[in-house]
Parts: structure tokens; sequence; C-alpha cells
């Protein structure tokens, strides 16, 4: 149904530079996401997934390879890549409504619009009536709803979400993870959510990456065939759910 | 002590707190009402936060007016030194005088004209070395070369430079309130979190806007210690500058009664001096807690 908002991974190698030395994070990956797509990464940490969410998000350059959105070469930060960090990042200056509206008004959109759309996606993370507080305010599931938010206000093809879940208690995870699904079904946005739960992974996507702790290999990929809408105690408990989870597993202490 | 005070007033809000959930309108204890609140009220006051200074500060005008009543030469010469009471007179004669307040009107319009450029250019030349690395290190050397002389010490440059007596003393004010401001917003820029430039980056925002929306928003509170620090050392400068070649301005009022022997206005000058200077730093703190009500 949507067009845009693939992402195509090619032969990448990430790494960063140490007293002129370069030290590969990741090496040589391929992946491909297809549009409208919902899929996790896991893996265990410091293999590395961060710094591919914050490549593909055009913040860092790749040493070798490609990575392309919709075909075309993504060379710096832009809108249509939105990003949830894994750390708190809405501007403490700013409230909630005022860093919901960011996007928008950056792109160009005049001030009573951009709020009318901050107000629509601040409804849709369950923050209404918390427009006027400061991000010093909120506890942090709010802090991170709120994050979600500005990002969805902007309308990206992709949303790339670091861990965003991995702070917050179990009851409010479940909260958050089904108002992403029917967030995911509203918008047709292809969603890249990393996270170090395999549960989460499972429930939430069509597809689970299993990056490995050296050189961040993607030799494991599962498909997840189970039709949305999911029922979490289900699903998971399920002969299917099991076994997907058990191979996660598998892949994980590689 | 600090501790065991705070703990007392703590006990105290709980107690009037607690007063205040037990009386329910229209319920017996109404009569004593008003006594129990009159006595809470009073238990609030700290007294002794009180007292104390009060008695510290009345035996010290006792012993000055003790020491200069009684010309006491015992190391320091206190013969020439007006009396309190004579002070206060001198201040009662002051403040009727065009000359006085003309001369603070001239201190405060060259700290603000002073401190306005120190401000703008300060926070200008911050930002600059604190977001690219090439004007940090064209603008940093000379900060470390000027930064360590005292603004006294620019008098007969700043006079010999510039073409009147006026714009000298307003530049050596500058130099004092500068630096604090500079040094302050370079250091707050600095610690600009990479993460709230990359989430602004990637909601679309381009470099000037990053500039302006994250880099700058960030390091206002750093911005704002340094104008109250560059405030504190503006006045400095200015009264060096105005002792030394000034014609008006209330650090030549105080020159100048020495000079005339009118003993009394050394200490109305001084005091004035005091009551201005925190009044202007005040003044920050005050716009400070207005401009950033995000910030703790
Ligand atoms: N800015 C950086 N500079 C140098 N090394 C980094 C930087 N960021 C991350 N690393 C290193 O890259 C590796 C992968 O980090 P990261 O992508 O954050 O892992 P993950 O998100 O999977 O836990 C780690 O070994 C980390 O030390
Ligand atoms: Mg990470």
């Amino acid at each position: 149904m949507s067009s845009v908002g693939h992402i195509e991974i090619q032969g990448l190698t990430l790494g960063f530079k140490n007293f002129g030395m370069v030290n590969a994070i990741v090496e040589n990956i391929s992946l491909s996401f297809s549009a409208g797509s919902f899929t996790s990464i896991i893996g265990p940490s410091g293999c590395g997934k961060s710094t591919l969410i914050n490549a593909i998000g055009g913040h860092y350059k790749p040493i070798t390879g490609h990575i392309l959105l919709d075909g075309c070469e993504i060379k710096q930060p832009t809108a249509d890549l939105g990003i949830v960090f894994q750390q708190h990042t809405l501007f403490p200056w700013k409230t909630v409504i005022e860093n919901v509206r960011f996007g928008p008004i950056q792109r160009g959109i005049g001030k009573n619009d951009a709020n009318e759309i901050a107000s629509k996606y601040i409804e849709m993370v369950g923050l209404s009536g918390y427009e006027d507080y400061y991000p010093k305010m909120l506890s942090g599931g709010m802090q991170h709803r709120a994050e979600i938010a500005r990002s969805l206000a902007n309308k990206p093809a992709v949303l790339l979400m670091d861990e965003p879940f991995g702070a917050l208690d179990a009851q409010m995870r479940t909260t958050l993870q089904d108002s992403l699904i029917k967030i995911w079904d509203e918008t047709n946005v292809t969603i890249i959510f990393v996270t170090h739960d395999v549960e989460e992974a499972i429930y939430l996507s069509q597809k689970v990456v299993v990056m490995s702790r050296n050189g961040g290999k993607t030799n494991n990929i599962f498909d997840i065939n189970e039709p949305f809408p999911r029922n979490k105690g289900e699903f998971l408990f399920s002969n299917n759910g099991r076994i997907l989870k058990e191979k996660c597993m598998d892949a994980l202490a590689i | 002590m600090g501790s065991s005070l705070s703990d007392s007033t703590n006990r105290e809000d709980l107690h009037s707190a607690i007063a205040a959930f037990d009386t329910k309108p229209g319920s017996p204890g109404k009569k004593s009402d008003g006594r129990e609140k009159i006595r809470l009220f009073l238990m609030r006051i700290n007294w002794l936060a009180f007292v104390i200074p009060l008695l510290s500060i009345t035996a010290g005008l006792a012993a000055w007016q003790f020491l200069t009543e009684s010309q006491t030469q015992f190391i320091l010469d206190f013969s020439n030194i007006p009396t309190p009471v004579n002070v206060f007179h001198s201040f009662r004669d002051a403040v009727v005088t065009t000359v006085f307040w003309r001369d603070i009107y001239w201190s405060m319009y060259r700290i603000l004209v002073a401190f306005a450029f120190g401000s703008v250019l300060g926070v200008t030349a911050g930002v600059a070395m604190g977001y690219s690395n090439i004007l940090k290190l064209v603008i940093a050397p000379y900060i470390e070369i000027l930064r360590p002389i005292p603004a006294i010490a620019w008098v007969p440059m700043a006079i010999l430079i510039w073409p009147t007596t006026e714009e000298s003393i307003i530049f050596i004010t500058f130099l004092g309130a500068v630096f604090p401001i500079v040094l302050n917003t370079w250091d707050g820029v600095r610690r600009v979190p990479n993460e709230l430039v990359k989430a602004a980056r990637s909601l679309g925002a381009n470099r000037v806007n990053v500039l302006f929306h994250v880099v700058i928003p960030y390091a206002v509170p750093n911005i704002t210690v340094g104008m109250a620090l560059g405030m504190g050392s503006a006045w400095f400068a200015l009264l060096a500058g105005e002792m030394i070649s000034g014609r008006f301005g209330i650090g030549y009022f105080t020159w100048e009664a020495y000079q005339l022997i009118q003993y009394g206005n050394i200490i109305v000058g001084m005091l004035c001096i005091g009551v201005l200077s925190s009044i202007s730093t005040g003044s920050i703190y005050y716009l400070k807690n207005k401009l950033v009500p995000w910030a703790e």
C-alpha cells in the first residue's frame, strides 16, 4: 500500500576512528526493510545496534557500502528519517507542544497548523493535558511518548527507534507497545525497532534481525508470520511463539 | 547547624499543614482560630535570622561611632573618619543635590552601554568559539593574553586610544564585562549534548536553526552566569576609570569627596556603589529566572 520508506543496506561497514585507526563495529552487512514494514533488531549490548540506527538516520558516514532510502543514498539527517534516540532528547527549554511542533515548524509549516498537528500526535500518544509541561516535569515514560510524538509529527517515511522502552516498567512498556502498533497501523510508517528484549521483538514485528557480537553480522533473520492484531499473551505462549523465541535466543547466544 | 535549622522549618510546615487540615469550617474550635493562626505565624518567623544580623550591625555601628568620636589612633587612624551620624547627615544633604543624582545617572549610563556591548560581543565570540574550531583557534589566543590584564591596567592605553575620556571609561568598563561573558558562553556552548543536536537535525533543522534553537538556548543558563560575573567586574572597572579620569559618576563623586575633604561623602559614595552594583547583578539573576523557567 505505501510506496515510500524502503531502506536498502548494501555491503555496509561502520566504525569509529581511534587515533587514526578505524575500528570497525559493523562489517559488510546487507539488509532490506520494505516500505511500511515493522522490523526489530536484537543483539547483545555493544554489538553496534545504536551505531547502525544512527547511520541509517544519516548521522554516521559508512566506511564502505551504501544506505538507500527509496533508491537515494542517505547523506545527512532529514525529516524523512525520524529517530527516537536511546537517550532522552526532548529540548528541556521547550514545553511538550513546543517540542512536538518543532519538526513541522522547521519544515516551514505555520505556527497554527503546526500546533494542530502537534496536538493530534500528543493525543495519539496519550499526553493530552500535558502540552504546556516542561520535560523535567514528566516521568520517563511520558518523555518517551513525547519523543515518539515529536518524531511522528514530521510524518517521517521511516521511524528508527533505539531501545525506546528500555527503561520502563512492564506495564508502561505494554501500554506503549500497543500504542506503537496502533500508530504503525494508522500511519504506514516503516519502523526499525532496536531492543534487547526478545519477547518485545517477536510480539511487535514482522521480521526480527539478530545482530552478532562480533562485526554485527546479521545472518539470522526470522520472519514472524502471525497476523495483526496480535494477542500478546496468547501469541508468545503459543507453539509458534515459543519456537521463535528459542530460535532468537539460540542466535543471540552465538 | 544548617540541617537542624531546616529540620525545624519542616516541622513547622507540617504542624501548620496539620492545623489547616484539622480546622473545618464551622467546627467548634472557631473562636481560637485567629489566635492560633497568629501563634503559628509567629512560630514560622525565624526570629534569630532577624535579630542576630541586627545586633551584629548595631554593634559594628557602635564601634565605629566610638572609634571615630574618640579619634582613636592605634595603627589605624580614625581621626579623619566621619562618624555614622555624620555620614547620615552627608547622605541627607547629598540626596537633595542634582550633582549626586547626575553622578548616579552617569555611572548607570556607562554601565548600561558598556555592558550591552560586552554582552553582545561576548556572547557572539563565545558562541563562535564553541561552534567552530577554526574561530576558536583565532579568538582563544587573544582571550588568553588579554584576560589576565586587570581593567585598571588599561586606563592609560584607553585614554590614548579613544578621542574622549567618556569613551575611554566606557571602553574600560566594557573590558571588565566582556571576558567573563565570553568564557562562560563558550563553556555553555561546548557542553551541548551531541544527542540534542542530532535530534534537531533529524527533525529537519539546518545548521543555523540548530544554533538558534538548540545551542544557544542550551547555553543560556551559563550565559546568564557569565553576565552576572561580568556585571560585577564591570563595576570594578568603571570605578577605576571614574576615579582616575572621570568628571562625573559615582566613582568620581567618591574620589572628589576625598579631595574636597568632604569625608562623609566618601562613605555615602561607597555605600551607593555597593547598592547600585548589587541591584544590577540582582536584576540579571531576576531576568535569568524569568528567561529559563525550564532549568533547575
Ligand atoms: N562515538 C563513538 N566513538 C567510538 N566508539 C563508539 C562510539 N559510539 C559507540 N562506540 C563503540 O561502538 C560499539 C557499538 O556501540 P553501540 O552501537 O552503542 O552498541 P549497542 O547499541 O548495540 O549497545 C561499542 O563497542 C562502543 O564502544
Ligand atoms: Mg545502543
